[in-house]
């Protein structure tokens, strides 16, 4: 597995936002995390990218222990995130946001060949990379989230809610563009509410309930799941 | 006001626009970063004059020497306040407010104490005679920080907008949890911020010791007039700060000039409420989504 989360709990102040989540990545799938709002999911991702430090449990990337790690260690080795709400550098120009995505590297010719993979996977950035992020579409900042993630060369990236506020053609052209960069090799975790075209996406789901796994398993059989039908899908 | 007094004036009202360009881009990147306002900012300009006194007052040491020296001195000043009294604080506005404010009375003390309060240092002028500009007789000491300041403007904005390092800073002022994100390091950026608003009041104070009176107390005009040029010039903005920094040392130099001080002091007051009512985001600051 290259990533375990095993048993977490993360509290806000005294809240448990997570109150026991166990997850298993295989390298190379997609897995996601569906349910409700206030289920866990985004709690979820930040503790496994540091952002929230788990109370109980371990999380393990690679075979080392990164639960007690900061965000910029995380970062270093090899999981992106795409936050929930896309929080683009909103001030500086589209270039900058991938520069900052690539902030830790060294590998000039790697990180010049990464930003020619994520302007072919978004032609309109390139065309649109001095411009503010701030001043872009919904879709568009979507899109340089996206790739200031794929700028740090990741082998995990985590994405919170990337169809959120989207016109359906834009989370067709998300979806489209999510599947690409998995065929590149990437491993993703992806959020979302949208939870047809999450399962449609991914290999493996988990679905969460208030702070807890309520159920997981391949996507196809979740798909079929009469209580998953019922209550995520819309009967 | 006839031409010549005129010429005088703006000339004057330009050397203090510089001057304060320096100070509140300092303070405007403190509050970027931290989010804090740091009301120890003026005693940063204060150290930096007292270098000069002691360096090239005292040791005579070359002045320009002494000025580059100061930038360097106060900015550890500033890193290490940070680290000891602003860190702890951080995310607490209230606890924040106390530990600059009461760090501002300790400097003012402290200097106090160690070099008097009595009579103000002199510090003798290195550049004597003055250049004649439109009439106007303007002490080269007092043009000199007109190019200094441009010069430390300009390179703040290069560092910030061309050098990768000061990017990750403008990063860090916008998102600082999605900086991290990206393997920012925050405890860094902020360390990076106060060395250069420190360095940056640090040589403000500098240029000016041998043209204002050196006292422990000297930051405190300082910091009034910095806070009203950063709220006016909307916040965190670099840019805004220049900007208003320059309209603010004009109106001041102007009233002071056809008025006097107190009531200079209350148009700066009454701009800064002008625009807070009218563009509360300040002249080039941007509302939060």
């Amino acid at each position: 597995m290259l990533l375990e989360v095993r048993n977490i709990a993360v509290h806000y102040r005294k809240t448990a936002a997570v109150k026991d989540v166990s997850i298993s990545v295989a390298d190379g799938t997609i897995v996601t995390l569906i349910g409700n709002n206030g289920a866990g999911k985004t709690t979820t991702l930040r503790a496994i990218t540091g952002w929230k430090h788990p109370s109980s449990g371990e999380i393990t990337f690679d075979g080392q222990r990164i639960e007690k790690r900061l965000p910029e260690q995380i970062n270093k080795l090899g999981i992106a995130h795409v936050p929930e709400g896309r929080r683009v550098f909103a001030q500086m120009t589209v270039m900058e946001n991938m520069e900052m995505g690539a902030y830790l590297r060294r590998d000039t010719a790697g990180v010049r060949k990464d930003m020619e993979m994520v302007f072919h996977h978004f032609p309109i950035l390139e065309e649109r990379q001095r411009q503010l992020a701030g001043t872009l579409s919904g879709g568009q900042q979507q899109m340089v989230a996206m790739g200031r993630a794929l700028m740090s060369n990741p082998r995990l990236i985590v994405m919170d809610e990337p169809s959120l506020g989207l016109s359906p053609i834009m989370c067709q052209e998300i979806a489209r563009i999510i599947r690409q960069i998995h065929e590149q090799g990437k491993t993703i975790i992806l959020v979302e509410q949208n939870a047809r075209l999450a399962l449609s996406l991914a290999d493996r789901a988990y679905v969460l309930d208030t702070g807890s796994v309520l159920l997981e398993g391949p996507s196809e059989d979740l798909k079929s799941n009469e209580a998953v039908k019922q209550a995520y899908l819309g009967g | 006001m006839d031409f010549s007094t005129f010429t005088q004036t703006l000339a004057n009202a330009i050397v203090s626009g510089s001057i304060y360009s320096t100070v509140a881009v300092g303070l405007a990147l403190g509050f970027g970063v931290m989010k804090m306002a740091n009301f120890a900012h003026g005693e940063f300009f204060m150290l930096g004059a007292y270098v000069v006194f002691l360096l090239y007052g005292e040791a005579d040491l070359p002045f320009p020497v002494a000025v580059l020296a100061a930038f360097p001195i106060v900015a550890l000043i500033g890193v290490i306040v940070e680290r000891l009294i602003f860190r702890p604080t951080r995310g607490n506005v209230l606890a924040g407010f106390m530990a600059t404010a009461g760090l501002a009375f300790m400097l003012q003390v402290l200097v106090g104490q160690i070099w008097g309060v009595g009579l103000p240092k002199s510090v003798p002028t290195p550049y004597m005679g003055a250049a004649q500009i439109g009439g106007a007789f303007i002490g080269w000491q007092r043009l000199l920080v007109v190019p200094a300041a441009a010069a430390m403007v300009f390179a703040l904005w290069f560092f910030l907008y061309r050098v990768k390092a000061g990017k990750a800073l403008r990063a860090c002022a916008q998102d600082p949890e999605v900086a991290a994100l990206q393997g920012i390091s925050i405890s860094r950026v902020t360390m990076l911020a106060m060395f250069i608003a420190g360095g940056y009041a640090g040589v403000a104070g500098a240029l000016m010791a041998p043209i204002q009176p050196v006292t422990p107390y000297m930051g405190h005009d300082v910091i009034v007039t910095a806070f009203i040029i950063v709220i006016v010039g909307g916040m965190e903005s670099i840019g805004g700060s220049v900007l208003a920094a320059f309209i603010l040392g004009t109106i001041h130099t102007f009233v002071t000039t056809l008025v006097d001080g107190v009531t200079a002091t209350m148009a700066g007051v009454a701009l800064m409420a002008l625009i807070l009512i009218v563009k509360p985001e300040g002249l080039l600051g941007r509302t939060r989504a």
